[in-house]
This record gives structure tokens, sequence and C-alpha cells, in this order.
């Protein structure tokens, strides 16, 4: 195989948008992914939201990015990936909730993030149907959305591929070659490769790529199952958070796709750690019910598929990025806490500025660095 | 158009019901599927497509595809798994449904919790056998079917069965071995049976969940063992126009006609010359159906040549080396257009027929249905699969292969029981294919009666040599199976036993008139009929060659086996030739005049659900550099209800005339539910019917 500038691992979220950006900045890609095609891994299993709204600086700069990135793509770059700007809503049915949510917005706002409070009238207004008994209303932040992310991929993937980015499917990686402290080729179970630069974008599988250079970074892979219904006539825009917790779950969230199909997801308690994808039967009997609770009127859709995915997590819920301390040209993108799909189109061009231009965007690289202090806690999950 | 006099079939009166469709006021019965009563009213579209303003109609009538919606009293139902019932206000669903603002909290219930040592999925002719076996051997076992009643596919064959008498009840008709089945299964108190319950999941912590629809339920059955007994789903076409209404599988036209009693349509094109489209075209002319002919692209009939033989003498001409070209009409069949085939497969255009027509059955073959027994193997559960959805083939060794895979489940969970060793032999020999044609000539004797046995090849059959009173036909012996000819020798009463209980009706009796040049003739024949005494009827060779004319002498009808034995006088020369009576006029078989000659193939549907054509796949490919399969899911390739379930059959094919390399290509990912379910049912928030 033939001498890159940069060999992508995973083409994935990350992976698939980042080798676009790197290629537009005059490197050769290779892209090196170890199943069938792109976006196979946890791409495909997000549900689509699509937001700035977090609650420390470097998600919301990532996220603002990745948004800027997303309302070009139809105009400018011709690629539709079924992105509808609706906006998150988080109702709240009890004072506490509704407290926690209104502590958050002066910091959110100070970062910018267009979000407020709304009413109960006006979050009624805008899920017709939701459940009127107890509801106080709920934050709204009106210019995040979501969108497919089997189309985001593929319009990345598109795109990677008119800017010259080579892609090699079903194949695993095995190691690096490392000489005097600097990343010489990856090998894999189809042969070397030469390069200069790896970036490690493996998702799920993050922590075991980074571990073949001797560096071992806390990722660890929990899961979510996730369904899709029918499609029906749209009658709600935003994505509906509810982030009470009951018996078995904590935050469960859904929204209604550019198809007309509700898509949704719920966090199991306990967490469930390890990377097994296979659906279980607790799923929909944990999630339906609460979902019917909050928008009775789902009564009558129809469930059509469930799926589970990894949400790769660190132990403070920020992802992993930064070049490797010992080993040079070796870059990790890992981490992404489920969130790939939102934060991969915006730190494709912070990340790809760093290897081209070596311009890091300090607050990101400071607060997403491999070496921090892992111990904080995200305010909003 | 009801199906009101049926030569093998009760006709049931039913209590009749009104119903409106988009504000009509209609009648159908009680308790028969709306899909059913919609075709009985001449309503053969159900839905209009999001893209294109398509309109869809029938397709499975078997819950699977979502086809059939149509919305009943708000809201979308697949119409061939719902029962009628007075006053349904039922609609033609156009696009995506509205969601009604039914905003009242209920109250929802997590799914019962059941558990059994063996589940078996599918309660067919080899999950029924399977169950029994398990049964007789102590095992708790639940038999799970998606449908009301047992015996699977076994209710739509109204043909005789082949087989062996002893262990496959051959000679007996499918509807009346379920019924056999069904009963022994509910005489044994440690197999719970639920019916009208789908599994729509096998999930990883080895529970299955099943979806009863009828009771708006969802509940889990936890098991030991598994038993994957669902069957197959038939194969498609990619022919332009293949999403017409009226262009509907051999599966759904033996719903409406065999189960339903329906006269789903006038005038049918049959493409596929298996057993199944075989007995498809002779079960349309038992329901008064016509059949402009058979086609296959094949040069050779694949199915049985007594079928095959039958058919053909009936009046029902087999195009081989032909394709469809394609079907037109606007909204809805009306012309069908054929052509012979070069060597690469390609159409000659022109060689095209165009006949007019309202239906297209497809018969092209069957494809396992194991997703569950996937799905066992990833959960790492004991999982064994049995009948089509093991192998395809016929239901006669479906039920021997049920009991031998009910056994290795007893072995599988630790029981010490042994699997006799003819009984695997058995199941190889019942699922063998035809095998070698021979020719025999007869030669009429110069007194009394002699069977005519017009069976020519090896197929795995042999009821007549059991039910000779005298022992007088025996099979050949030159495999030393049940595949053997059989062959006459000995005393002959003129009974008729032997021509009443041959599957292939491929058995006359014959003697010598007492006037010269004349002989009797006795044919069977399975269709209603008034003739009288001296009525002239065309006769037929053995495979429908125009052979003259005969003279009803007689007509017996023997209940038991509802055939009619016809005593004919034919010229004495056609007494060993002469196999049946020409059934169906000749003029029904002519092509039109003006032939169509279009021939389009990209825009034959892949997807129906999404409505994903040949052509958008194609530049799909161009555009994107694809050899898997997940990756058309951008296209909405089985993003739709089905989840794949006729398209991903078809896609390879296409996927290599768009340049991939079939070696490259990467199967799709199944996920779960198998059928969608609404989440009122998922959260068992009541209102189902008891």
């Amino acid at each position: 195989m033939k001498n890159y500038d940069v060999v992508v691992i995973g083409a994935g979220s990350v992976g698939v948008p980042l080798s676009y950006r790197l290629a537009v900045r005059g490197l050769s890609v290779l892209v090196v992914e170890k199943l069938a095609s792109i976006g196979q891994g946890q791409n495909k299993a997000a549900i689509g939201g699509i937001r700035a709204t977090h609650s420390d600086r470097a998600k919301i700069k990532v996220g603002n990015a990745s948004l800027d990135v997303i309302r070009r793509l139809l105009p400018e770059y011709g690629q539709d990936v079924d992105y509808i700007e609706g906006g998150y809503l988080f109702p709240a049915y009890s004072e506490e909730i509704a407290r926690g949510l209104k502590q958050l917005l002066p910091l959110q706002k100070s970062f910018g993030l267009n979000i407020d409070w709304i009413d109960a009238d006006e979050v009624r207004e805008r899920c017709p149907g939701i459940l009127a008994e107890g509801l106080l209303g709920g934050t709204f932040s009106p210019e995040d959305g979501h969108l497919s992310s089997l189309k985001l991929s593929g319009a990345f993937h598109r795109l990677a591929m008119q800017a010259g980015v080579d892609f090699i499917f079903n194949t695993e990686v095995v190691g690096f070659e490392v000489d005097k402290g600097k990343v010489r080729a990856v090998l894999t179970d189809q042969g070397k490769v030469s390069c200069s630069c790896v970036v490690n974008a493996a998702g799920g599988y993050g922590r075991d790529v980074s571990l073949m250079v001797g560096s071992d970074l806390p990722v660890y892979p929990d899961s979510h199952e996730a369904g899709v219904t029918e499609p029906v006539k749209r009658f709600f825009l935003p994505m509906l958070v509810d982030i009470a917790p009951d018996e078995q779950s904590d935050n469960y969230y859904f929204y209604q796709n550019a198809e007309g199909q509700i898509v949704f997801c719920i966090t199991p308690r306990p967490k469930r750690m390890g990377t097994d994808r296979r659906s279980t039967s607790e799923f929909l009997p944990m999630v339906i019910p609460r979902m019917l609770h909050l928008y009775p009127r789902l009564r009558n859709i129809k469930v059509r598929r469930v799926w589970r995915g990894l949400y790769p997590m660190t132990p403070d819920g920020k992802p992993i990025v930064g070049f490797d301390r010992d080993v040079e040209g070796f870059f990790h993108a890992i981490g992404m806490c489920g969130q790939g799909l939102m934060l991969g189109p915006g730190l494709a061009d912070i990340i790809a500025l760093a290897i081209a231009e070596g311009k890091e965007d300090e607050e990101v690289f400071a607060d997403l660095s491999p070496y921090r202090d892992f111990s904080g806690e995200e305010l909003l999950k | 158009m009801r199906i009101t006099k049926h030569p093998v079939l009760d006709v049931q009166e039913g209590k009749q019901v009104s119903f409106s469709f988009d504000g009509r006021t209609l009648v159908g019965k009680e308790g028969e599927m709306v899909s059913s009563a919609l075709f009985a009213n001449g309503i053969r579209t159900f839905s209009i497509h999001t893209v294109g303003d398509a309109p869809q109609g029938l397709f499975c009538a078997n819950g699977q595809c979502a086809q059939c919606t149509v919305i009943i009293d708000g809201l979308p139902v697949k119409s061939c798994i719902t029962p009628l019932r007075e006053g349904m206000d039922v609609r033609t669903l156009v696009h995506h449904p509205e969601l009604p603002a039914d905003d009242a909290l209920r109250s929802s219930h997590p799914p019962e919790e059941l558990s059994c040592q063996v589940l078996i999925v599918g309660a067919g002719p080899s999950g029924i056998t399977s169950a029994i076996e398990l049964a007789d051997l102590g095992f708790s076992v639940i038999l799970v079917d998606d449908k009301d009643h047992l015996g699977g596919k076994l209710v739509l064959q109204t043909h005789k069965f082949f087989g062996s008498m002893a262990d496959c009840y051959a000679g007996t008709r499918g509807t009346e071995i379920a019924t056999i089945l069904e009963t022994e299964a509910r005489n044994r108190e440690n197999i719970t049976i639920m019916t009208s319950s789908t599994v729509v999941g096998i999930y990883a912590d080895g529970k299955a969940g099943i979806y009863q629809d009828r009771l708006e339920k969802y509940v889990h059955v936890s098991f030991e063992g598994l038993i994957v007994a669902t069957g197959a789903r038939e194969r498609s076409l990619l022919f332009p126009g293949n999403d017409l209404p009226g262009v509907f599988g051999a599966g759904a036209f033996q719903t409406l006609v065999n189960r339903d009693l329906v006269k789903s349509s006038e005038r049918v094109l049959i493409v596929g010359c298996g057993n199944v489209g075989l007995i498809g075209a002779y079960h349309a002319l038992q329901a008064g159906i016509d059949v402009v002919g058979l086609i296959d692209i094949a040069p050779a009939v694949t199915g049985y040549k007594v079928h095959a033989d039958k058919i053909q003498r009936m009046g029902v001409p087999i195009y081989l080396n032909h394709t469809l070209v394609g079907v037109q009409g606007d909204g809805k069949v009306e012309k069908a257009t054929i052509a012979q085939v070069d060597e690469s497969w390609n159409p000659l255009v022109e060689t095209a027929k165009t006949f007019a027509v309202d239906t297209v059955l497809i018969a092209v073959g069957l494809s396992s249905a194991d997703e569950f027994y996937a799905s066992g193997i990833e959960g790492g559960f004991p999982v064994l699969k049995t009948g089509d959805a093991n192998e395809i083939a016929e239901a006669s060794s479906a039920m021997m292969g049920g009991r031998i895979i009910g056994r290795e489940m007893a072995k599988l969970l630790g029981s010490d029981v042994t699997i006799p060793a003819e009984w695997a032999e058995k199941a190889e020999i019942l699922k063998s294919h035809p095998g070698e044609v021979f020719s025999r000539s007869y030669k009429l004797q110069e007194k009394g009666w002699e069977p005519m046995i017009h069976c020519y090849q090896e197929i795995p059959c042999n009821p007549c040599t059991t039910v000779c009173p005298h022992d007088s036909i025996h099979l050949n012996d030159r495999t030393g199976t049940i595949m053997d000819i059989p062959e006459f020798s000995g005393k002959c009463v003129g009974c008729g036993l032997c021509v009443l209980i041959c599957p292939g009706l491929a058995i006359t009796l014959a003697r010598k008139s007492k006037e010269e040049g004349l002989a009797e003739l006795v044919v069977p024949h399975e269709f209603d009929h008034d003739y009288e005494p001296g009525t002239k009827v065309r006769l037929r060779g053995v495979e429908g060659a125009d052979l003259g004319e005969g003279t009803v002498k007689a007509v017996r009808h023997n209940k038991k086996h509802r055939t009619s034995l016809i005593t004919l006088e034919v010229p004495l020369e056609l007494a060993t030739s002469a196999v049946g009576i020409l059934v169906q006029q000749e003029e029904v078989i002519q092509p039109l005049k003006e032939t169509d000659f279009s021939y389009m193939p990209d825009n034959a549907v892949v997807c129906r659900c999404e409505r994903v054509t040949v052509g958008e796949i194609k530049e799909f490919v161009r555009e994107n550099d694809v050899t898997d399969i997940n990756q058309l899911k951008l296209s909405r390739l089985a993003m739709g209800a089905c989840g794949g379930k006729t398209c991903l059959d078809l896609v390879p094919r296409v996927l290599m005339q768009a340049g991939v390399d079939r070696g490259n290509i990467h199967p799709a990912t199944h996920r779960p539910l198998t059928v969608e379910v609404p989440m009122k049912a998922l959260a068992n928030q009541g209102g189902g019917q008891k």
C-alpha cells in the first residue's frame, strides 16, 4: 500500500468528516475501517440529535462548529442530510427539574447559546398533545436540531472521496510501527501502511487502539438501546428530552425525523458497560411506558426497529482530543461519550487545522486534552 | 366477486356485515380479513405511496409486508391480518397517516413473563410435529404462531399430498392434514399454543418478545431451547410494473382463493414453473379463474411433471425460456408482456406476446425465513431450525424433518433419546427433487379394467401402491425408495381407488368396450361440472396434446376424496393415451393483437416499502463506492415497514448488474422487530378484543 500523510482509523462519525477536512487542507489521507463500509459502527446507531447546548465551553464550541458545518451542507455542498432545526426541548414536570434546568441557563447563555425557559403553553404549542398535567414549562434551544446519521456519514464520505481520500474496509489495525518516538506506519491485518500521522477515531474501540502505542486512556463504552417507528404526518419538531429519572432509567429522548418517524433512546440504570450490541428484552418495556406517559398519543404509533449502540464514555463526559505526548504524530480523537455524531463535523476542522498547520484551538485542546484531570462531572448530560 | 361453488372446498355462508370504504357502504363476511372483503368488493388499491403517488395493493397477504395497509377507524393497519367487523370505517391510506389526538393518559403494564423448556416459533407442519415429539418426551413446549389457526401453509393447500401415506398423510389434502395435526397438538397438555402471536424479537437475554395483535398485548417467553419453524418467504422478481396492484405472490393468491374463497382475479399470468406456480394454476382453474399461461426463464419445468402435465391437459400453456418483460396498466395490472430469452437471459423483443390479464402471480421460489435462527446463534442458545426455515422442500418432508428436530432438541437439552436412522433417510427422500423421466407405453388387454399409470418421473410419492385392494400396484424398485415409479401387475376390479387418490391425477382406468373400436376410459376430475351423459368433451394426451373427442357416459362423485370419476367413451386407440379432458376454453390463452414492446428494466421496484427502483440503486452505486448492502439504506432501501424481507433477496443481483463483484458484497444487518408493533401493545395498555 502507498504512503500517506495521515491514516485515520475508523470510518465513523469522527473519522469520515475529519478525513475530508484533512484532504481539503492538502494532505493525502487513508481511512482504515474494520467494518464493511462507512458508519457501520456507532454512527448509524446514533439517533440523530445535533446540539450545541452542552454545559462546558469546549463542547459548546465544537457543537456550534458542527451546527455551522451542517447548516451549510445542503446550500453549499449540495448534501441533504435531512437536517431539521427543530430545537431541543427539556420539559419539566417537577420543581426540582425546573430549578435544575433554570440554574444551567446563565452558564449556557454566557457561552452565547440561544436557550431560554418557555412556559407550559409554549411547550404544548411546540409539542401538541404532550402531557399537560403538571407541566411547568421547559428550556428550549431553537438552534439545535436533528438529522439522519446515515446521511451525514454518507455526505462526508462522498465529499471525502471527491477530495481524494482513500478508504479501505474490512481491515483491522493490529499495531503501529514507531521509530525514535515517531509513528511511521500502521500495521493492519491486510498489510502495512506508511504514514507520518495517525488519527485514532476508532470510537467504541478507541481505547484498544491507543493502547497499541502504550497510551492507556480512560474510555469505557456503555451501551444504550434505541428504536424507530413507522412514519406519520409531522406533529412536532423539537428533540424532546425528559431528564427526570425513574426506577430503571435516567433520561430518555425522542424526536420526529424528516421521514416522519419517531426515533427514541433511553439511558438505562445501572449503566450497561461493555461492547455488547445485541438487543435485549428490557428496552421496549423500559422506554415505551415512559414515552406514553409524556406523550399519550404515541400509543397508536407502531415501533418498527430497535438497535443498540455504544457510548464510549470518559470519566468527565468530555471527549479526548489531542496528540499523544510520547509518540509523535499519533493523535487521539476518542471518547465521544455517545456524541460523536454531533461533535464530529465540528471537531473535523479543529483537528485538521492542528494536524495540517500545527494550530491548536487553545480552549478545545486544553479542555479535551488526553492528559487532563478527569475528575470533573458534566452538568447537562 | 366471491367463489360461491368450489369443487373441493366447502363454501361457508358466514354472517354478513356492512362496512364502509372511503365513505361507500359495502358488505363483507364477519371475521374475514379486511383485505379479502375489499377484494370481494372489487377493491384492489389500498394506499397511495408518498413516492410518486403510486397506488399500492395487496402483496404477501401474510402479515409480513405492509403493502395492504389501510386506515381503519382512524388508524393505519394491515388489512390482511385484520378481521372485518360490523361498521368498520375503512379508508385508503394516502401518504403517511395522521396520528390521532388520542391524548388521554392510560396506565401501562409490564409484559407478562412466561417460560417453557422449548419455544417453537411457527406452527406449520414442521413446528407442530416437533412440538408433538418434544411433548411426548416430557418437555414443556410453547408453540407460537402469528395466524389464528395452526397448520401454517397447509391450510391453503387444497390439493392432495404427495409423499408416503405412512409418514406424511400422502393422498390427503393439506387442509385436512392441518386439522389432524392441530388436534394432535391440542391433545397434549404440555404444549401451550399461542395463536395470533407474532415473535418480534429473540433477545440476547434469552427471551422472546411476542406481540399478540388481537389482544393488543406484548409478552415475554423465556426458554431453554429454541426451534425456528418460521417457514419461508416468497421470492420476488424485478420487472417494470412489479409494484402495480394486481401483482402478488402465489401465497397471497392461495390465501384469497383457497382460504377466503374470494375470486381475486378474472385472468392471471403465472411466473414460475415450480410446484407452487403449477399448483397455483390448478387452484385458479378450480376457482373459475382463467390462466393465460405459465412462464419460466428456465428451459425446463422445475416442479413435478405430473403437475405440469395435468394443467397442460386442462388447457394452460407453459412457456419455457420466457421472461416477463413488463406489466402495464393505469394504476392496476391490465396487460402483461412476455418474451423468449437468449442465452444470456435477455428478452428477444421480437418474440414478445402481450396478454390482457388483471393479475400476475409471482411464484419464483421461496427463501428460508431464518432470522431467528441467526438471533439464536448470536444469543448462544440451543437453537435448531426445521421445515422451510431450514431448507425449502415439500410439506411432507417438513413433517418428517420436524419430528427429527424435536428429538434433536431433546438431545441438546440433555435427554437420552435416539433418532431412528430411517427417519433421516425418509426425510431426505421426501425432499428429493424430481428425478429421471422414463417413457412407457400401454397396450389394452382384451377384457376387464386396467389402470393406465401416466406417472413417468421419479418423485417421492406412493399412495396408489397402498390403496389398491388387490395389492396390484408396486413401485418398480429401481432405487428401492418411494422415488420409484409405480407399475401395475395383477388383478384390477376397476374400483377406481388409485384414480381417486393420485395427487397428480395421472391414473386412468381403461377397458375395451363391447362395441368394436371403442373403449371405456375413467378419468379423475376435480372441477365443478354438469356433464350429462352424452356430453362431448375434448380428450387430452398426457402433456396436453389434443387427441379428439370423447363422450361422457357416467359421472360418479366420491365425497371422501372430493373427486369425480368420469367414465368416457373414447376411440379404442385413445384409451391408452388420453389422460384427461380440456377444462379451459382455448380462446382464453390467446395473446392480444397489439404487443407492447417497451422494455425498461430500470423501472422495476426493488424495495416495495420505500419504492426504491433498480435505476436508483444503480445510480447510487455509481455515486458512492458500494459493496456493503447496508450502505443502500441511505437510499432508504430496506428501511421500510417490512425490514427488507423482499428486497434484500433481490439486491445482490442489482449490485452485480451495477458492476459490483459478487464476492465483495457484504450482506445487510437484520434487526428486530420482525413486524411493527403499536406502542400501546408494547405497554400493555389494554383495549384488545377477547
